[in-house]
């Protein structure tokens, strides 16, 4: 059997996990430095860089420990490490701990595409789904509508043009003066608001599988400086229910065009309850699985990265010592 | 003891590797900037050169700054965890105090300020006295090139200026009545070895930053805008 440590440090997560090859995810540790960047209203790169230093090395002998390995001589075949896209200052901490590791321990190392590594969450919640899958990735820095035939071979049938649904949720937020990250605050507001009370544009109304979110946000900043009266559960419902019909309406879409065994939700939007409601019910209406993740699953983490460099080091090898970090590695680049 | 040296304060990613027979190598792996592609191959290197493998490490001396903000994370990331996964002793040293340790290595006596460059304008400077030993008169500190300049074109006593700081600005330091450049841009990875050898090895080495973070320095400044 194949043990692999996973090492994710993209943004301010930083993560480490133990995975073996039936996808099983042995122990997970994160550790987030988000609450150093709340007050900045994102995250601050050199914060988050600084962060993961000091935290890199415990977070991993926690893995370890969590997974009754020895710290000296763990019994793992390889570490799986985010080498891209991210924070550049981010990625370098977990690279370069990721290589020191492999070379103390005598084991390859592989870097993982961060994207990619989310397209895995599913297969750690269910290692027998069926395949393929049409997988909504949706996060703080990216959106994606994925056509999956299996395991690492994937195809991306459309993003966005411009900000990232979790961006759109950010930049909404900061202009209603609620707290950082946006997402989880006007998710909960928007229960006690009536998704009416704001007109807002449906973008990307073509018949592609692109998204876009920078307009929305606009709309909102106008619409509430119009009617300053609106009240603030009744703007996040009404961004909310505009976020989700543009995404459903474009998943949709995909399930009508391509024949697939299961839709799946990915990124840290895939923790937005009106989401998951909504793609609940369209793999009801079309009969097939539903791949909701864990709120674990959601956020960035480690298991995701090492079960992407299983899949990785068997089809594609190690990656050499001298590999550097792609800050803005697409997943349409991967391998 | 078999000692691994790690430098990586400045553009230069340098290693180096003392054996317990006592052979040693040093080495300067890239010049630009290049840590992370180039420590680990760097390393693997020397180690293959000295006949040792990763499991024979004793011991890891790394450079922990200041210097560029991520070059002391590459190499402090890389040398934590090789000493946790080895489980050998680490050693943290200066940047400064390499760059003094080398300057008297090389027969520089007397006051000697080191000067590495802190990027915008500014330089992470320490005085030292080399004599019998290196002696730290004051703490490392951040500043401006040119008042360095001032304070030692002032004071009117001779001394020696070194570190890629100096060569950055040279033509201000060149300007110092009394002051003579030595030529060293890259912190000694010999005085490293050295170091590392003699001292105590701690549980945990954190970067010597010298300096906020951007966001916490300007965020009194900063607007709040859609
Ligand atoms: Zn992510």
């Amino acid at each position: 059997m194949t043990v692999v440590l996973g090492i994710e440090t993209s943004c301010d997560e930083t993560a480490a996990a133990v995975v073996d090859d039936r996808f099983h995810v042995v122990s997970s540790v994160i550790e987030s430095s988000i609450d150093q960047h709340r007050a900045f209203g994102g995250v601050v790169p050199e914060l988050a860089g600084r962060a993961h230093v000091a935290t890199i090395g415990p977070v991993v002998a926690r893995a370890l420990l969590a997974a009754g390995l020895d710290l000296h001589r763990p019994a793992i075949d390889a570490v799986a490490v985010t080498s891209g896209p991210g924070l550049i200052g981010s990625l370098l901490v977990g690279l370069s701990a990721a290589k020191a590791y492999a070379m103390a321990w005598g084991v390859p190392f592989v870097g993982v595409n961060h994207l990619e590594g989310h397209l895995f969450a599913p297969l750690l919640e269910q290692a027998d789904l069926e395949w393929p899958l049409l997988t909504l990735l949706v996060s703080g820095g990216h959106s994606m509508i994925v056509l999956q035939s299996g395991p690492g071979d994937h195809q991306v049938l459309g993003e966005s043009i411009d900000d990232a649904a979790g961006e759109a949720y950010d930049k909404v937020a900061r202009w209603l003066g609620l707290g950082y990250p946006g997402g989880p605050e006007i998710d909960r507001l928007a229960q006690a608001g009536r998704a009416g009370a704001l007109k807002l544009p449906v973008s990307m109304t073509g018949a592609d599988y692109d998204l876009s979110f920078s307009g929305l946000k606009t709309a909102v900043v106008r619409a509430t400086e119009k009617h300053g009266d609106v009240a603030l559960a009744d703007v996040a419902a009404s961004f909310q229910a505009a976020v989700c019909e543009q995404l459903l309406r474009k998943l949709r879409a995909a399930l009508e065009h391509y024949d697939v065994a299961g839709v799946a939700l990915a990124g840290g939007v895939a923790a937005n309850s009106a989401l998951r409601l909504g793609v609940g019910e369209l793999a009801a209406e079309f009969a097939i699985a539903c791949h909701l993740p864990t709120k674990e699953m959601c956020t960035d983490n480690a298991a995701m990265i090492a079960a992407a460099g299983l899949y990785r080091l068997a089809a594609d090898g190690p990656s050499p010592m001298n590999l550097s970090a792609s800050p803005n590695w697409q997943l349409v680049d991967v391998p | 003891m078999n000692i691994i040296a790690i430098e990586t304060a400045t553009a230069a990613c340098a290693v180096g590797v003392r054996t317990s027979g006592g052979v040693e190598v040093t080495r300067v792996v890239d010049e630009h900037r290049r840590h992370t592609e180039s420590l680990m191959p760097g390393v693997a290197g020397l180690l293959e050169e000295c006949g040792l493998t990763a499991r024979d490490i004793e011991r890891v001396v790394v450079d922990r700054g200041p210097g560029l903000f991520t070059g002391l994370r590459v190499g402090i990331a890389t040398a934590s965890s090789l000493a946790q996964a080895l489980g050998c002793g680490i050693v943290g040293v200066t940047s400064l105090e390499l760059l003094a340790h080398g300057a008297r290595d090389a027969g520089v006596r007397g006051t000697l300020v080191s000067a590495v460059d802190g990027r915008r304008g500014e330089v992470f400077v320490q005085t030292f006295r080399l004599g019998d030993s290196v002696e730290p008169v004051g703490p490392p500190e951040v500043a401006r090139p040119r008042n360095v300049v001032i304070e030692w074109a002032t004071n009117g006593a001779p001394v020696t200026f070194s570190g890629d700081g100096v060569g950055r600005y040279c033509s201000d330091f060149d300007a110092v009545p009394n002051g003579t450049v030595f030529a060293q841009s890259v912190p000694s990875v010999h005085a490293a070895l050295a170091l590392g050898g003699s001292r105590g090895p701690g549980d945990t080495i954190s970067p010597l930053y010298l300096r906020e973070a951007d966001a916490v320095a300007n965020f009194s400044t900063r607007e709040r805008s859609p």
